[in-house]
């Protein structure tokens, strides 16, 4: 019997050989490209660990021109290497192409001229059985597929359309209570000014025309200018505490004395007591009377401690939970920023503390919560670490996050917004300083690309400069009337504050990408996070000394009785005179890491550890 | 011959090169301090109407051409040669697109959407090979789609897999049809598109993945012919339907057939259907019995794939990029970028709607996805049901015919019978 198969007379082995060449070539080129395509990935033209280092070696040293033209060599080169395996791949797909058309035409035509000879089943499958094998597997996979998504769909279930209505109604009663907010403010604003307006006008009824005064309201009403406050920040109450980090105001300055100058953490010299933390925190302590403050986080719990401040017991801990909106799971952050980077402040009647959740609450002195909000998981991909600060009766929170970046003030009482002011910037781990200059108490603020000031009654803008890039971690200084604000890879920037604040210098040389400067009339101290310790002569910038360290430094220098001290991240705490000499008072060892800044009060120090809470003093 | 044939190549790239140089600058070029100037950056654009009318005449002729010699001529070698035509004319020159798989999706999003406009040559590519299948066979799959083409071409050694599994996994494609509706009933995805296994080879710009994809198919459909349009192919589904209908279908002999079984393994897609004889038969009334348990347990199976659709019908939700991005702003995800913002937050930042408008749009979209669910559920559970009922029914047969459904009228069986047809004695 014979089929009627139509044959191609060709050169069978000739083909079959072509295929087996193609076939073997096709699979060369394709593992070629996929190994290429690996070492793509691997490699980012832009992003080369010598490159980067050279650059870091740069930015410490701008002007090396040599450097410069191997940076520009080698990334040339990184650029060219990327384009060529691009080269690779694209040109390897069309030889792919090439040789798959070829293996497809010869095992084609080697396939056309096989003669297939008539092969006739061995034996009929039965139908009943095929029939039987087919329902049996129809019904296992249809009853498997059903399993199967309703078990996904019952360990997945997210209720998602009710969380949307839901947080839909949220965001409407957001919006509502906002622009009510925004409206009473207004109106609170209207009035005050219409009352101040009132009574000059009544002043000026006695004194001048009824046409001239009228003229006066216009005018007023027009230009209204924002008036300094005149009140003494920090208090005397302030000073004689240290409640914020970075001490009273932020500005790296304690009002104390008698603070100890050497303790020994291993042989237990000058060390009054030792207290184990609970959770982890990269904040620092702050003092209050007799209480101690701390917080401390993980993804899943959030606490407050307050501890005695003579014996370093833990008198309370706080637990932060049930707080409205806050989000189901923690943002996620790096192991060096963690859950409670901020620092809790207190005003000797309450304590605030803010986490990386955007959890905010305010505690009574006994650990009881009187309100707690959340103000919104802030974006940052490390974790938020701005701290906390009062000014009067407001919460000043400095909140530049990703998306929607402010500067806000809540009620210390109730939580509720006083104010809330948009900034332009991007994101900042740096806190707010808040200090009386010459033109009122200026709340002053850092990011990139600006430091601003802000009016701490009404949150106005008062005046702002562009000076910084990068991912701004140390926060200002301020001294005399100068604003000091550095970054890594951008430069220390001195900022003379007036009626136009202007850049007095600037300088590229040393620059601190985590501890905050500290400036005195006289001169600015600035820390390292690779261990130097720079001083500059504040109002010219010259560099008066540079000192190298070993350890490096997280912790900020803080100014007590014209002395600096400074922990380095071996816990070594670096004790100096305020002065144009480096002139070295102590080098106390804790025998502990340190990273957090220390609080001064009475004769003591406080110092946060990784585990510990230590007070020093005599 | 092959000049020619050089001849018509060589134009068809010209014409593509000539096609870029009218496209258009769209965004002014940055400048640069060094006086680097930029090359001109160009987008093409969309396909020329008249071109596009062309597609539509050329798939007439292709689908007339193929059906010509499927069901006159019986010659398999010229299907094979237009096999190669429309890989070369649909596949590389026209970029696989539009298709008439996933044409089902903008005909299914114009009837869901009224604001979606569906051009008329898209229509034409969706019921064209409909209406040929519906009087020829699946002739459109024989040589005309250019994905079965591809996988025809590299069917080098095919091996029947057993019937039974044939039909298990011949379900698949309706899952695939439902889900492909539903998502673009949701205006969510045209999820055909997304996961074509092969527009990335026809494009010569196949992302890493879809490479891979792409390549494992065609290696398996070295063994196992076709496996996309057998086991995956949701348009294949709807021909699959059509066909059984169809009028004039290829048959295997041009004559009656003289059982000679030579053609019994010939089909490597397993869709000849063989003599089944009464001693096959089982009892009466065990049959029956079966086929109305089955047709009662039919209503069941709609309710229980519906009820498992509908409470699946978050995780089918997710896909729509409304519903993701409301998920990522109520958890603060940030779509997993931990640098900067992404793109689709500032692109919905930038747009200037609220959250308020956009968490309730993501709650009126689970909610269609939760009737969608329903229907697709149901639409499953319909599908296993009447395959079970398909597979109870005993059909009594004496020749070795091609099971139309299945056929893809590649007449590569009709080389397999002896029989002379009358034309060529």
């Amino acid at each position: 019997m014979k089929n009627n198969r139509r044959f191609l007379k060709v050169n069978l082995k000739l083909w079959n050989a072509v295929a087996i060449i193609a076939a073997v070539f096709s699979f060369i080129i394709c593992f070629l490209i996929i190994a290429n395509y690996f070492q793509i990935n691997r490699l980012d033209p832009v992003n080369t660990k010598i490159i980067n280092t050279l650059v870091e070696r740069l930015s410490q040293n701008p002007n090396d021109e040599a450097l410069k033209e191997e940076i520009r060599e080698l990334d040339l080169l990184a650029r060219k290497a990327y384009f060529t395996n691009q080269w690779q791949i694209r040109t390897g797909g069309y030889l792919l192409l090439i040789a798959v058309i070829i293996l497809v035409i010869s095992v084609q035509l080697s396939n056309s001229a096989k003669k297939i000879e008539p092969v006739i089943g061995e034996k009929d499958d039965n139908n009943l059985f095929l029939q039987k094998t087919a329902r049996k597997w129809v019904t296992i996979g249809g009853i498997g597929l059903v399993i199967i998504t309703i078990f996904f769909a019952f360990i997945t279930h997210a209720k998602l359309g009710e969380t949307f209505t839901e947080a839909a109604t949220a965001e409407n009663t957001l919006i509502e209570e906002s622009d009510n907010e925004e409206t009473s403010s207004v109106l609170a604003s209207s009035e005050t000014m219409e009352e101040s307006v009132t009574s000059e006008s009544e002043k000026m009824i006695d004194e001048e025309s009824i046409q001239e005064t009228s003229e006066v309201v216009k005018t007023e009403k027009k230009t209204e200018p924002i008036k300094p406050t005149t009140a003494d920040y920090p208090t005397t109450e302030m000073k004689a505490n240290f409640p914020s980090f970075r001490g009273p105001g932020g500005n790296g300055i304690a009002y104390q004395k008698n603070i100890p100058v050497s303790w020994n953490g291993n042989t237990g010299e000058n060390i009054l007591w030792k207290t184990t933390i609970p959770l982890p925190g990269y904040n620092s302590p702050v003092v209050w009377g007799n209480k101690v403050f701390l917080s401390g986080a993980t993804a899943v719990k959030k606490e407050v401690y307050c501890f005695d401040r003579n014996s370093g017991n833990l008198i309370w801990t706080a637990v932060v939970d049930n707080i409205p909106g806050s989000p189901a799971t923690a943002p996620a952050v790096t192991n060096d920023t963690g859950h409670s980077a901020p620092t809790v402040t207190t005003d000797g009647k309450k304590v605030f503390a803010i986490f990386s959740t955007g959890d905010v609450v305010a505690l009574d002195m006994n650990g009881k919560k009187n309100w707690a909000k959340n103000i919104g998981v802030p974006q940052n991909h490390y974790g938020y670490s701005s701290s906390l600060y009062i000014f009067e009766d407001k919460l000043i929170i400095q909140y530049d996050h990703r998306t929607a970046s402010k500067v806000m003030a809540l009620s210390v009482n109730s939580g509720d917004i006083v104010w809330s002011t948009e900034r332009k910037g991007k994101i900042s781990w740096a806190s707010p300083v808040i200090v009386k200059t010459t033109n009122g108490i200026e709340i002053l603020l850092v990011t990139d690309p600006f430091v601003a000031s802000y009016d701490p009654n009404t949150g106005k803008e008062n005046w702002r400069i562009d000076c910084l890039y990068g991912e701004v971690g140390p926060s200002v200084a301020y001294a005399d009337g100068v604003v000091y604000a550095t970054n890594e890879y951008a430069s220390l920037v001195a900022i003379k504050i007036g009626d136009q604040p202007t850049k007095l210098w600037e300088k590229f040389d040393y620059l601190s990408d985590v501890p905050s400067p500290v400036a005195t009339d006289k001169y600015l101290f600035l820390a390292t996070s690779y261990g130097v310790v720079v001083c500059h002569d504040a109002k010219t910038g010259d560099l008066l000394w540079e000192k190298e360290f070993g350890g490096g430094f997280y912790s900020s220098p803080i100014l007590v009785e014209n002395k600096i001290y400074l922990i380095d991240k071996e816990g070594i705490t670096h004790v100096f005179k305020a002065d144009k000499e480096y002139i070295s008072l102590g080098d106390p060892v804790l025998g502990e890491s340190v990273v957090s800044t220390p609080a001064f009060m009475d004769g003591r120090v406080y110092i946060r550890t990784d585990k510990n809470l230590y007070c020093i003093g005599k | 011959m092959k000049k020619r044939f050089s001849i018509i190549i060589l134009l068809i790239i010209i014409s593509l090169q000539i096609y870029n140089s009218f496209a258009v600058q769209r965004f002014p070029k940055p400048e640069f301090e060094s006086g680097h100037t930029q090359p001109p950056t160009i987008t093409p654009d969309p396909r020329a109407h008249a071109l596009a009318i062309l597609d539509v005449f050329v798939l007439v002729a292709a689908l007339s051409v193929v059906t010509w010699l499927v069901l006159k001529k019986r010659f398999r070698i010229g299907v094979f040669w237009m096999s190669v035509f429309a890989v070369l004319y649909f596949g590389f020159f026209r970029e696989g697109c539009v298709c008439s798989i996933g044409s089902l999706q903008n005909v299914t999003l114009a009837l869901f959407n009224s604001e979606y406009s569906i051009p008329i040559t898209v229509v034409a590519f969706f019921v064209l090979p409909l209406v040929y299948t519906l009087f020829f066979g699946r002739t459109f799959c024989a040589g005309v789609c250019p994905l079965g083409a591809l996988q025809d071409i590299f069917a080098f050694k095919p091996m029947p897999i057993k019937s039974w599994l044939e039909k298990v996994l011949g379900i698949i494609p309706f899952i695939y049809l439902g889900l492909a509706i539903l998502y673009s009933a949701t205006s969510t995805d045209f999820i055909i598109c997304r996961y074509d296994p092969f527009i990335g080879f026809f494009r010569l710009d196949a992302s890493f993945m879809m490479f891979i994809i792409g390549a494992i198919l065609l290696l398996i459909g070295v063994f196992i012919a076709r496996p996309y349009c057998r086991f995956l192919c949701p348009y294949g589904a709807l021909l699959n339907l059509v066909s059984r209908f169809s009028k004039k279908h290829i048959t295997i002999t041009p004559a009656e057939c003289i059982q000679c079984r030579l053609c019994e393994d010939s089909c490597p897609f397993g869709a000849i259907d063989k003599p089944v004889l009464l001693k096959d038969k089982e009892a009466r009334p065990v049959a029956v019995r079966r086929f109305l348990i089955i047709g009662i347990i039919i209503p069941v199976l709609i309710l229980a794939g519906g009820f498992a659709g509908s409470q699946f019908h978050e995780n089918l939700a997710i896909v729509n990029p409304k519903v993701q991005l409301a998920n990522e702003l109520l958890h603060n995800t940030n779509y997993g970028e931990t640098e900067k913002e992404a793109f689709e937050i500032e692109a919905f930042k930038s747009a200037g709607q609220s959250k308020e408008e956009l968490y309730l749009e993501a709650a009126a979209i689970i909610n269609q996805f939760y009737y969608g669910g329903w229907v697709l559920g149901g639409f499953i559970g319909l599908v296993f049901g009447l395959t079970l009922l398909s597979l109870s029914v005993f059909k009594y047969k004496e020749d070795y015919t091609p099971n139309k459904s299945n056929c893809l009228s590649c007449a590569r069986c009709v080389d397999y019978c002896p029989i002379i047809p009358e034309s060529n004695l």
